[in-house]
């Protein structure tokens, strides 16, 4: 009786494996595809290599003054590189900049100890100073209550302004768009309208008209002879306009907790505020945390607007920079781009986490 | 005689929930009322001692000043009044294009991320990466200060086939003047719009009973250019063109876009555009994977799953982010005042307020203005939503 032998497998055909097969699959699989494909390659081949020399090869690097941008089909990255110290700090003296940068990794490093420590730490120093932290920055940044040497906040400026402003009005904001969400979510009629009206307006309202407010009619609300400082108004526009956003988020946070979560609390005889707090709360913020890191790179970038009211963040300072007399080049575009990079950096980063974080949640198994 | 229980059935008067919501609500009734009082009584006497006098009586003196552009005639001498029509309809302007533009970029970026292309599906990732990570104002920036600015003088001006020119004062490009007998005209267009409203229900209605699909598309393309040609030819082409024409220093006659208009609008479209492809993305991902594949396994052709399968069903998920992208598109618009189009918030929040000091009034028209046009917006999505949710049996 004869054995059945298989023959040995063949080797998989040439197109149907490795980078042949995928340029079929994916760029070439229909006369269509093939033309698309052929135009973008076109595209990019006319497009890249006289953007790279522009930015890179015929680029001018060193020197300090304009007179130092030599080669005119480059760019002129001395512009950039003058200007940086303002870009990143405004006019904040010299001397002093080692507070801004102590403010700065003063919230890095309250945002990983809040990661990294352990709950009973986290709950007694970490989250205490990260709401305490918009307050003892003021009063480095400030300096005069402390004894260090007075900056008037006409000084404070560029890129850490955004940073600081954005960040002090998120903290700011937690607790407060807390209390509107609950208060929207409560049984107490009059409660709840309150803050359905303080949510809406903050959200309906365009939030350059909100800045408006709080340069020409704010000073008008507060007693005669007050007279608030700038930024503190725009810092209370700022705060308003996030809690509106966030208290709809924590909304939507508390409406995917399950119901069974508090009827188990109140089963323990919780009280409201311990059940809010230890039980809910913590689920919402876990639940909610994508939203709101979207919302901060919201808020992120709406402090750019700022300079509408004439504050110098670093788009503003930027403008400065193209209409002084010593730098009018033309340098535009390459001021914008630098801009442009440095948010990009940091909004893209956040909306990584945040959907690293949203990926880590999904437990569906969806597809 | 009645028992007597043993535990009181009623909580005491403070931990009865009904007594301690009442006491909670009515202390914050006090704070409010409190913090209103402050604030009225404060800003009555800053405007005293100003020398502010309240009321809407200025909407109706001269103005005084010129606006870069306007939709309805306008000049010095009208009133602050007439100002504020003139930036709203700028406002409604700009709103228009944007949304009409950014959704059509959206679309079609969100659905060029499930291109078979793997190109497309980079670009249109890189797309929406890029723009929805970028501040808006430095967009609107860069098209105005770096691209616009950067184009030939009127002299110079680009032109496209001698009819549209294109330079740094703005784009130009020819119009139509009415004559008589153009109401036939618009009333044919009229017409064509309601006849493609009556076509789209017939054959709803027809497809539901009888399942036969008739191709509307095409068909409603022919009725809107046919009708009016049509009423063209037969009232003898009631309309004269005007052509811009370069005299002296700068184009005359047909329409004109300026710069600051189109800047506004290519960096709302893009900007809005981004965040719209990526809620197409989300709603297209939203629907389960057996959707595509029972439509497969059903002969449909890729081109009809897409149409009919998959993009209704993600509408659900698209609309009420469209939405808010809408509104905030709108409210972004605001941001016109940046390059000085002369947007409501530019002429009259700023030129109109900077002049008659009548902050609370003009700060509160505004305010109402934007709350008005998004919640129109919200009502007409909110319809257009309810006509795409599922229709649940209950």
């Amino acid at each position: 009786m004869k054995e059945f032998k298989p023959l040995p497998a063949q080797p998989a055909p040439n197109d149907t494996i490795g980078p042949i097969h995928w340029m079929k699959e994916n760029l070439f699989s229909s006369p269509v595809n093939t033309i698309v494909t052929l135009a973008i390659i076109a595209f990019f081949a006319t497009v890249i290599p006289p953007l790279v020399d522009w930015l890179f090869i015929s680029a001018n690097w060193v020197g300090n003054t304009q007179s130092a941008c030599t080669n005119e089909n480059g760019a002129c990255w001395v512009f950039v590189i003058a200007w940086s110290k303002q870009f990143f700090y405004g006019s904040y003296p010299v001397e002093e900049i080692w507070r801004v940068n102590l403010c700065l990794i003063g919230l890095v490093a309250i945002i990983i100890a809040s990661f990294k420590l352990n709950k009973d730490l986290r709950n007694k120093i970490a989250i205490p100073l990260f709401l305490l932290l918009p307050f003892i920055s003021i009063l480095f940044l400030d300096g005069s209550w402390i004894g260090l040497e007075y900056v008037s906040t006409d000084y404070w400026g560029g890129f850490t302004l955004n940073v600081l402003l954005a960040a002090a009005s998120i903290i700011v904001a937690f607790p407060l768009s807390f209390l509107w969400a609950l208060g929207r979510r409560s049984d107490m009629p009059f409660i709840r309208s309150v803050s359905i009206v303080l949510i809406e307006f903050f959200r309906g309202v365009p939030v350059l008209a909100l800045f408006f407010m709080g340069s020409v009619m704010l000073p008008l609300f507060f007693p005669e002879g007050t007279n608030v400082d700038k930024l503190v108004r725009v810092w209370i526009v700022l705060t308003l306009f996030m809690s509106g956003y966030m208290a709809e988020v924590f909304r939507g946070g508390f409406q995917a907790v399950p119901k069974g979560q508090y009827e188990a609390a109140d089963s323990l005889g919780l009280n409201f505020w311990q059940k809010t707090l230890l039980i809910i709360l913590p689920q919402v913020i876990k639940i909610s945390m994508p939203n709101i890191l979207a919302t901060f790179v919201m808020l992120f970038k709406n402090t750019t607007f700022l300079l509408i009211i004439g504050i110098f963040e670093m788009l503003s300072t930027t403008q400065t920079a193209l209409t002084n007399s010593n730098w009018l080049g033309g340098h535009s575009t390459e001021g914008y781009l630098f801009v442009a990079v440095v948010f990009w950096i940091c909004c893209f980063s956040m909306s990584m986490i945040s959907n690293s974080i949203e990926r880590k949640l999904d437990t569906s198994h969806k597809n | 005689m009645p028992e007597k229980p043993l535990v009181k059935s009623s909580p005491s008067f403070f931990n009865n929930p009904r007594n301690r919501s009442l006491i909670y609500q009515f202390l914050l009734l006090i704070g409010l009322a409190y913090f209103f009082y402050g604030i009225v009584s404060n800003t009555l006497a800053n405007m005293e001692a100003r020398g502010i006098k309240s009321g809407y009586d200025f909407l109706s003196t001269t103005a005084g000043f010129d606006i870069l552009m306007s939709l309805v005639p306008y000049d010095a001498t009208h009133t602050y009044g007439r100002t504020f029509i003139v930036g709203l309809l700028n406002t409604i302007l700009v709103s228009t294009i944007g949304i009409i533009l950014s959704t059509i970029v959206g679309f079609l970026m969100g659905i060029a991320h499930f291109s078979h292309n793997w190109l497309i599906r980079k670009l249109a990732v890189a797309y929406i990466e890029t723009f929805r990570n970028i501040p808006l104002l430095l967009q609107i920036f860069f098209w105005y200060f770096a691209v616009l600015a950067a184009l030939p003088s009127a002299r110079q001006s680009m032109s496209f086939g001698e009819m549209i020119f294109l330079n740094v004062r703005g784009l130009y490009f020819p119009g139509l003047i009415a004559e008589s007998g153009a109401g036939i005209v618009y009333g044919a267009i009229a017409a064509a719009i309601a006849g493609i409203f009556i076509l789209i229900r017939w054959a709803k209605n027809r497809q539901n009973e009888t399942g036969q699909q008739f191709p509307v598309l095409s068909t409603s393309i022919g009725i809107l250019l046919g009708l009016p040609l049509l009423a063209l030819f037969v009232s003898g082409f009631p309309f004269i063109w005007d052509f811009p024409a370069l005299k002296g220093f700068n184009f005359r006659g047909g329409i004109t876009v300026i710069p600051e208009l189109m800047a506004l609008a290519l960096a709302l479209t893009i900007y809005t555009g981004a965040f719209i492809a990526e809620a197409v993305r989300a709603g297209i991902q939203a629907v389960p994977q057996g959707q595509r594949e029972a439509a497969r396994s059903l002969g449909l052709k890729e081109s009809k799953i897409m149409k009919l399968i998959i993009v209704p069903q993600a509408m659900r998920v698209i609309t009420p982010l469209l939405n808010s992208e809408y509104q905030s598109l709108v409210k972004n618009s605001t941001l016109a005042t940046a390059i000085g189009y002369p947007d409501l918030f530019t002429v009259f929040v700023g030129t109109t307020l900077n002049q008659t000091g009548q902050a609370i009034e003009i700060v509160f028209m505004t305010m109402a203005v934007y709350f008005v046009i998004n919640m129109s917006i919200s009502f007409v999505m909110n319809r257009f939503n309810a006509s795409v949710e599922l229709a649940e049996r209950n």
